[in-house]
């Protein structure tokens, strides 16, 4: 009984040995869908949210990104626009910020592919968006591209993809 | 000679798990199995949001996406499909109208296939769109929604890769 007993606490141990491993040390596809969630949770806002608030998440995001970072928006219809480095995407994160009432943003479905020498990455995702208090939200396929600078994941470029032709 | 034990169960454990316990729980495990092989590889079920496809599918009804309709055979005309993007949480719910190699077009309202006026008896509203036609490469279906009422610009439409086709409204 005794041996059960110690073979199942080391099992035990094992598991949250593997468990802190994963905590501490995460895999680089691990990492990078976690500035994705991070991003996602950034550009959520509620309608009480004050200006100070909003700049202040604003500002969060737009350090998720690297200097000479690239968004390149064409979707048919709505917007084609390309936002280049960091404070043209500040500028206008903060004017989108502060004018909407509201802001839910979801990043679905995210998966990541790490390059071969684990220096850069690109994250496709369904991004679903809804603003203010409508019950319709927005839908659009997203591409993020990451490079590793001094350790931490920045998006280097962000691409609506065309779902349809 | 046999024994039998004419006591019935308690009324509680009738209501809970049946008079033969044993058999009650293997008819539950035998739903669980069932129940996560069939929407986990059969049907995915969706729940639609937004007037696309009124009236033929109404905003906020729940259906099945057939998985398998598409590994026998390839998608086919009228077809209602679910489109996909990055993933299976959000999917456009479409129907067919082109296939590969065809061109589309649309005058007064009336979609023309290669120049030739699509029958479509599932459009129930008005409409009024105008268009140039527009060809379908290979491996491209060209897919809108049944409810043509808004402007075209507006309406979620074009041509989608067959890899994002998912599979096919089951119910």
């Amino acid at each position: 009984m005794k041996i059960f007993f110690r073979l199942g606490l080391l099992a035990a141990v094992a598991a949250l040995g593997c468990w802190l491993w994963t905590v501490l040390f995460p895999s680089p596809e691990k990492a990078v869908l976690k500035k994705v969630s991070a991003l996602a949770e950034t550009a959520t806002f509620s309608a009480d949210a004050s200006s100070l608030t909003r700049a202040g998440k604003a500002s969060s995001m737009v350090s998720l990104f690297a200097n000479d970072a690239e968004i390149v928006l064409d979707i048919a219809g709505v917007v084609t626009r390309t936002l280049s480095g960091r404070e043209e995407i500040r500028e206008v994160t903060l004017g989108g910020f502060v004018n909407l009432p509201s802001l839910k943003a979801e990043f679905l479905d995210a998966t990541a592919k790490i390059s071969a020498d684990k220096k850069s990455a690109e994250v496709s995702c369904t991004a679903k968006l809804q603003a203010g208090s409508q019950k319709d939200f927005g839908v659009q396929e997203l591409r993020f591209r990451f490079k590793l600078v001094e350790n931490n994941w920045l998006i280097t470029r962000l691409e609506t993809v065309k779902t349809l032709q | 000679m046999s024994a039998t034990n004419d006591n019935p169960p308690p009324w509680i454990q009738v209501l809970l798990i049946g008079r033969h316990p044993r058999h009650t729980l293997i008819r539950i495990a035998v739903l669980v199995v069932i129940c996560f092989v069939t929407f986990k590889f059969i049907l995915l079920p969706v729940r639609i949001a937004g007037i696309s496809m009124e009236p033929t599918y109404r905003n906020h009804q729940i259906h099945c996406v057939n998985r398998l309709a598409y590994r026998r055979h390839e998608p086919q005309r009228g077809d209602v499909v679910s489109v996909r993007f990055a993933g299976e949480s959000v999917m456009l719910m479409k129907r067919i109208i082109a296939l590969p190699g065809e061109s589309v077009s649309f005058h007064n309202g009336h979609a023309y296939i290669n120049g030739e006026l699509l029958d479509e008896p599932y459009l129930k509203n008005d409409c009024d769109w105008n268009h140039e036609p527009i060809a379908c490469g290979p491996g491209q279906y060209y897919i809108v929604g049944d409810n043509r009422s808004m402007p075209f610009e507006l309406h979620t439409q074009g041509r989608a890769g067959r890899e994002r086709i998912f599979g096919k409204l089951f119910l």
